[in-house]
C-alpha cells in the first residue's frame, strides 16, 4: 500500500520555542545567511514558527504557529514551475528537484503560505561548522529553490530499512526532524493512509483545521486549533 | 539576347508602351514591368493578382497545429509528472501551445512561399536597370528571337523613347 | 508622382543613411557607455547572486519582472499601427509603420533578455527550450513561463519578418544607390528584388495575411505574460480581468513610445515634410482613447476588489491606496490618465509637443503600473507574518537604466543603416511630401547640421 505522508500540528502544545526550526536547520543543511542578509529577508527557515499577538498588556495572548510547506495535493507551486522542478510524488508528497531548478521563482510567488525560499548566495559555513552536515541531503547552490520536504531523506533510510528486515513500517517509525525534537509532542508525523495511525486519528479531530484551506490548496498538515 | 528594354517616366507611356507590345503580338507573359513601387490602378499591374499563398498559409498553420499538438501530448505523457492535481496532459494549457505554434506555422508557410513563388534570393541574374528606383518604370520583353528585335525596337521607340536598351 | 519628387523622397529618407553627424557618433558613445555599466552590472549579479539584487523572501519578483512586462507592452505598437491599420486601409499609416515595427523588434529583443536576467541560475535557462535533451525530459507545458517562451519566440519571429519582407524593395533602392562594401551588403539584403508585378502582387499578400496573423499573435503574447500572474492565488493577481487590462496597457505604452520616437526622429533627421501634425493627432486620438481604456480596466478592477472586500486582497489594495505604495499609485493615475486626458481630448492641445509630453508621463506611468502589478501584492500576500517591504538596489537600478539605453542605441543604429520611412509605401501612398510653412522653413534651416 502507498504511503500518503501528513503531519499534525497541536496548537495547544506548541509553546514556540523553535527547537523544530533548530533541528530542521541542522539535520537539512540550510544555509546560514548571516546578520546583515537576514534583515535583508535572505535567511532560509524550511519550518518557521508565526508569532501573533493579541490584546493589549497585560490582557496579552500570543498565539504560535509553526508553518512548514503544507505538501498541497493541488500544490499552487507545481504546475508553475517550467522545469518540473517542483512536482509530486507518488507518495504525496511535494518534491523539489534541485538539479531541474534554474531559479525563476515562480513556485515561491504562487506558494500562499510562502514556504518557499530562495538560496540568493552560495551556502558558506565558517570553521569548523562544514562538519556537522549531514551527508544524507544535498548542499544547495546559488539560485535555486528549497523547503520543507517532510525529511524526505528520513522517509526513503526508514522505508529502506523496514525492507531490509522484511517487515512493514510501524506507525511513528519514521520522524522528521522537527517532530523528533519536539518537546511538547506538538507535531506528529505519520501515514494518512493508514487509519489507525496517531496522525490520521488526529486528522479527524474536531480541533482539526486547515490553513488557507478555502484557496484549494488540500494541504495535509492539519492544525489543531487551541482551547481557551 | 536576354531582354529588350525601355524607361518610362510615367505610368501612363508605361501602359500605352504594352498595349502597343501587345499590338506586335507579343504574348503578356513575356512581357515584364519592373517598377520601384506597385502600380495597382493600371492594367499592366494586373496579372499574376491569383495566388495561392492565401491557402498554403493555412496549411501552414493546420501543420503548426498538428505540431502543437503532438508536441503537447507527446511531451506530457513521455515522462508523466503529476503538478497540482492537474492531468498529466491537460488541455487548458495545451490550447496556448497549440496557438501559437498554429500561428508560427502559418506565418513561416507564408514567408516560405513568398519567397519560392517570388525566386528569391535571385540565383541567377535578372533584368533590371537602376534608373527603376530613382522612379523609372522599365517595360521589358524577356527572350525575344533575334528577328523580332528590330521590330520591337522601333515599336517602343515609336512610343517616345530615345534609346531602347537590350541586355545580352 | 513625378519624378521629381520621387528622387526628393529618395534623396530626403536616405539622407541619414549617408551624412553622419559628430551627434550621433556622441550619442552612440553616451549610450554604449550607459549599457557597458549595464551589462557589468549582470555580470556582478551573475557572479555574486542574486543577493545584491533587491528581492527577498517573499518579494520574488520586483524590477526585472517590471522591465520584462514593460517591454513586452512596449512592443505592441509595431502590430497596432502595422497590422490593424494596414487591415483597415488607413493611408495616414504609411510613413509610420517602420517606426512603430522596428519599436516591437528591439522591444521584444529587450524583454526577452529579462527572464534570462532574473533566473536564479541563469546559464541554465535553456531548460526552457522544448527540444529532445539529453536530461531526457521536457519543458512543463502547464507553465505560464513555458507559454511565454512559445508565445514571444513566435511573436518574435513573425514582428522581424513583417518588419524585414516590406523592407526589401528599400534595400533594392539602397543598392542601387549606394557604392562599394555598403552596395554588396544591401544587394545580399535585397535578395535579388526587382520589382515585377509578380513579386509586389505576391508581396502585398503575403504583407496581408503577415497582418492577420500577428494581431491575434500579439494579443496572446501580452495575455500570456498576463497569465505569470493570473495563474497563482497571490492577493489581486487571481484576477480575470488581467488578460484584456495587460493588452490594453501595452498597446498604451506602445503607442506612446512610438509618439516619442517619432517626435524625436522628426526633429533629428528632419522628417518635417514627411511626419505630418496629423500623423501625431491620428495616433494622439488612439492614445486618448486607450487612455480611456486603461482608466476603465482599472476603475473595474479596483472596485470588484474593494467591493469583494476579501481580507487578503483588501490588505494589498489599501497598501496601494492609501498605505505605503500610495504615493507610487496615484503618480501613476496621474500619470497615465490626469495629465495625458485634457491634452489629448483637447484639439488645440493636441499637437506634437503635447502629444509627447502626454506620452512621456504615460510611458512612466505604465512602467509604475506594472511595479504596481508585481511588487505590492507580494509584499502583502496571505499570511500577515510575511508581509515585508521592497528597496531596489543600485543593480537593479543601473540594469534598468541600460535597457533603455539599449532601446534608443538600437533604434539609432537602425536609422542608419535602414530608411526609417518606408520609401515605396510612402510613394504608393501619394503622398507628396507637404510644403512647410514659413516658420518650419526656418526651424528647419537653423538647425540643419549636415553638409550635403
Amino acid at each position: 500500500m502507498t504511503h500518503r505522508w501528513g503531519m499534525t500540528v497541536d496548537l495547544d502544545r506548541c509553546t514556540g520555542c523553535e527547537a523544530c526550526v533548530t533541528a530542521c536547520r541542522t539535520e537539512n543543511n540550510i544555509r546560514i545567511a548571516g546578520p546583515e542578509q537576514a534583515a535583508k529577508g535572505r535567511s532560509i527557515a524550511w519550518i518557521r514558527v508565526e508569532r501573533y499577538y493579541e490584546g493589549d498588556f497585560p490582557d496579552v495572548r500570543v498565539k504560535f504557529r509553526p508553518v512548514m510547506c503544507q505538501q498541497c495535493d493541488a500544490a499552487p507551486c507545481e504546475p508553475v514551475c517550467p522545469t518540473y522542478a517542483s512536482h509530486h510524488n507518488e507518495e504525496g508528497l511535494n518534491a523539489q528537484v534541485y538539479n531541474r531548478c534554474i531559479g525563476t521563482r515562480y513556485c515561491a510567488n504562487a506558494c500562499p503560505y510562502n514556504v518557499r525560499f530562495f538560496n540568493f548566495g552560495n551556502p558558506v559555513w565558517e570553521r569548523p561548522l562544514e562538519l556537522q552536515l549531514n551527508p544524507d541531503v544535498s548542499v544547495r547552490e546559488v539560485g535555486v529553490v528549497e523547503k520543507c520536504t517532510f525529511c524526505v531523506q528520513r522517509i526513503t533510510a526508514g522505508k529502506d530499512q523496514a525492507k531490509a528486515e522484511k517487515r512493514e513500517l510501524k506507525d511513528g517509525e519514521i520522524k522528521p526532524a522537527c517532530v523528533q525534537s519536539c518537546p511538547t509532542s506538538a507535531l506528529v508525523f505519520g501515514d494518512l493512509n493508514d487509519p489507525e495511525s496517531e496522525v490520521s486519528r488526529l486528522s479527524r479531530s474536531s480541533r482539526g483545521t486547515k490553513l488557507l484551506e478555502d484557496l484549494g490548496t488540500q494541504p495535509k498538515v492539519t492544525y489543531l486549533q487551541k482551547q481557551y | 539576347m536576354k531582354a529588350l528594354y525601355a524607361l518610362y517616366s510615367d505610368p501612363d507611356a508605361a501602359q500605352h508602351a504594352v498595349e502597343e507590345l501587345r499590338r506586335q503580338g507579343v504574348s503578356d507573359q513575356l512581357i515584364t514591368v519592373i517598377t520601384s513601387q506597385p502600380y495597382e490602378e493600371y492594367e499592366f499591374s494586373h496579372r499574376y493578382k491569383q495566388t495561392w499563398i492565401f491557402w498554403i498559409a493555412a496549411a501552414g498553420g493546420v501543420v503548426g497545429l498538428l505540431i502543437g499538438l503532438t508536441l503537447a501530448y507527446m511531451t506530457a505523457t513521455l515522462w508523466p509528472i503529476v503538478t497540482g492535481g492537474m492531468p498529466i496532459v491537460a488541455w487548458w494549457p495545451n490550447i496556448i501551445i497549440m496557438f501559437e505554434l498554429t500561428m508560427l506555422g502559418a506565418i513561416i508557410a507564408t514567408v516560405v512561399s513568398l519567397l519560392v513563388t517570388t525566386e528569391l534570393p535571385a540565383t541567377r541574374s535578372r533584368v533590371y536597370d537602376p534608373e527603376v528606383s530613382q522612379g523609372k518604370i522599365m517595360v521589358a520583353v524577356e527572350e525575344p528571337s533575334d528577328v523580332d528585335v528590330p521590330r520591337l525596337e522601333r515599336t517602343l521607340r515609336a512610343t517616345g523613347i530615345q534609346e531602347v536598351k537590350r541586355v545580352v | 508622382m513625378d519624378l521629381r519628387t520621387e528622387q526628393k523622397i529618395n534623396a530626403d529618407l536616405l539622407r541619414p543613411l549617408r551624412h553622419t553627424s559628430m551627434s550621433f557618433y556622441s550619442l552612440v558613445a553616451i549610450l554604449g557607455t550607459i549599457i557597458l555599466v549595464g551589462f557589468g552590472s549582470w555580470m556582478y549579479q551573475m557572479w555574486n547572486g542574486l543577493a545584491v539584487a533587491g528581492i527577498r523572501w517573499p518579494i520574488f519578483w520586483a524590477f526585472y519582472i517590471t522591465n520584462f512586462v514593460f517591454w513586452i507592452g512596449i512592443s505592441h505598437a509595431g502590430t497596432l499601427i502595422s497590422a490593424i491599420l494596414r487591415l483597415v486601409n488607413a493611408t495616414w499609416r504609411r510613413p509610420v509603420t517602420r517606426c512603430a515595427e522596428v519599436i516591437t523588434v528591439f522591444a521584444l529583443m529587450i524583454g526577452a533578455l529579462f527572464p534570462i536576467i532574473h533566473l536564479g541560475r541563469p546559464w541554465l535557462f535553456f531548460y526552457l527550450i522544448p527540444y529532445p535533451s539529453e536530461r531526457q525530459i521536457w519543458p512543463n507545458l502547464r507553465s505560464p513561463l513555458a507559454w511565454d517562451f512559445f508565445a514571444i519566440s513566435t511573436y518574435l519571429t513573425g514582428s522581424t519578418l513583417f518588419l524585414f519582407l516590406p523592407t526589401i524593395p528599400d534595400f533594392a533602392l539602397l543598392r542601387d544607390q549606394m557604392t562599394g562594401w555598403r552596395r554588396r551588403i544591401y544587394g545580399v539584403l535585397a535578395l535579388g528584388w526587382q520589382g515585377t508585378t509578380k513579386q509586389w502582387h505576391r508581396l502585398e499578400a503575403a504583407m496581408q495575411i503577415m497582418a492577420i496573423a500577428i494581431v491575434p499573435v500579439a494579443v496572446s503574447v501580452h495575455t500570456i505574460v498576463s497569465f505569470d500572474f493570473s495563474m497563482s492565488p497571490v492577493p489581486m493577481w487571481h484576477s480575470t480581468v488581467f488578460g484584456p487590462y495587460f493588452v490594453a496597457g501595452a498597446i498604451f505604452s506602445g503607442i506612446a513610445a512610438l509618439i516619442v520616437a517619432m517626435a524625436i526622429l522628426r526633429k533629428v533627421l528632419h522628417l518635417e515634410e514627411y511626419l505630418h501634425p496629423v500623423h501625431f493627432q491620428n495616433l494622439g486620438k488612439l492614445l486618448l482613447l486607450m487612455s480611456l481604456l486603461w482608466g476603465y480596466f482599472t476603475f473595474v478592477e479596483r472596485l470588484t476588489t474593494w467591493y469583494g472586500n476579501a481580507p487578503a486582497e483588501m490588505a494589498v489594495f489599501w497598501a496601494t491606496q492609501t498605505g505605503s505604495y500610495a504615493p507610487l499609485f496615484w503618480t501613476m493615475v496621474f500619470c497615465n490618465f490626469v495629465i495625458p486626458f485634457p491634452i489629448l481630448a483637447i484639439k488645440k492641445l493636441r499637437t506634437i509637443t503635447g502629444c509627447v509630453i502626454a506620452s512621456s508621463t504615460i510611458i512612466a506611468g505604465m512602467w509604475l503600473e506594472r511595479f504596481l502589478i508585481v511588487v505590492p501584492s507580494l509584499a502583502t500576500k496571505h499570511l500577515p507574518y510575511t508581509w515585508s517591504h521592497y528597496r531596489p538596489q543600485p543593480v537593479e537600478i543601473m540594469i534598468t537604466i541600460a535597457t533603455f539605453a539599449a532601446m534608443v542605441l538600437l533604434y539609432t543604429l537602425f536609422s542608419k543603416v535602414v530608411p526609417i520611412i518606408s520609401i515605396w509605401e510612402l510613394k504608393v501612398g501619394g503622398d507628396a511630401p507637404t510644403h512647410l510653412t514659413s516658420e518650419e522653413e526656418e526651424e528647419k534651416r537653423a538647425l540643419w547640421r549636415v553638409r550635403p
